[in-house]
């Protein structure tokens, strides 16, 4: 194998989730999840360097 | 200047450019302190990955398919270009997600949410072009997939997906061009207009339950 070769072995048809009409590959879920899970972490998380005041702007 | 003392067409737009962005407003110092989000972040990180794109995508249109498929720097530029495209929509998206939820359009803001909108639109395309433009079969198999979309939509004999010059004349220069033409007139529209402010919860639930409300309604 060659030192630079994939992580994940890529050598074969991408795997899918098929339920009724939804259809997709399980690495477009995994982008999907991933920016929704982002999403949620930029809303939550402080920022640093800024206190959260007890007001409105 | 002119000798005629009518003023000329670069003095009208010199003075229409500043009136609307003067130099404060399009390179502020200081940000209201509502942006001290993390939310806040994804429209300059979607500008990164844009820059990595242009500038990747300039590299591997100079060394050419030969160099991207067959050496170790190639690749690794090729991989640089793919990835960062990935980031672009990614970041992007979140960043989409983000200006939805707090309506983004408010307070004369509506372009800069339609040019956020079109530069979505028109960038699908532009990476759609680069996948068809790889050199390779899995080109191949995108652009003879691909082109019956087209083909269905009434668009194939302008858009042929199969005629590489034209996919690759379309993916390194023509949407490259708009994209980054549309961001800059976002951006500038954004330095106008100034950052949205997140919604006021408190304020908008304290509206609904106003007495004033309550009477007004049917």
């Amino acid at each position: 194998m060659r030192p630079v070769a994939a992580i994940f072995n890529l050598n074969h048809p991408a795997h899918t989730v098929h339920w009724h009409f939804f259809q997709m590959s399980v690495s477009n879920i995994v982008v999907i999840v991933l920016m929704l899970a982002v999403f949620v972490i930029a809303i939550l998380a402080p920022f640093p360097g800024h206190r959260q005041g007890g007001g409105g702007s | 200047m002119s000798v005629t003392g009518e003023r000329s067409w670069t003095g009208r737009v010199r003075e229409h450019a500043v009136a609307a962005l003067p130099p404060e407003k399009l390179l502020p110092d200081k940000q209201p302190s509502y942006v001290a989000s993390w939310i806040y972040v994804f429209g300059v990180l979607s500008l990164a990955s844009l820059a990595v794109i242009i500038g990747s995508g300039t590299i591997l249109t100079l060394k050419g398919p030969q160099w991207w498929h067959f050496t170790g720097v190639g690749h690794f530029f090729n991989s640089l270009h793919l990835w960062s495209v990935e980031l672009f929509f990614f970041f992007m998206v979140i960043h989409l997600w983000g200006k939805y939820w707090m309506a983004a359009w408010r307070g004369g803001r509506a372009r800069v949410w339609v040019t956020g909108a079109i530069t979505f639109l028109v960038a699908i395309p532009c990476a759609l072009t680069g996948y068809v433009s790889q050199q390779n079969f899995d080109a191949q198999w995108i652009s003879t997939q691909a082109k019956d979309a087209m083909n269905s939509a009434g668009i194939g004999a302008f858009f042929n997906l199969t005629n590489f010059g034209q996919m690759y004349s379309f993916h390194v220069l023509l949407l490259p061009a708009a994209v980054v033409a549309i961001v800059v007139a976002h951006i500038l529209l954004v330095r106008k207009h100034g950052v949205v402010p997140p919604l006021e919860w408190r304020e908008m639930a304290a509206k609904a339950r106003s007495p004033e409300r309550t009477e007004s309604s049917p």
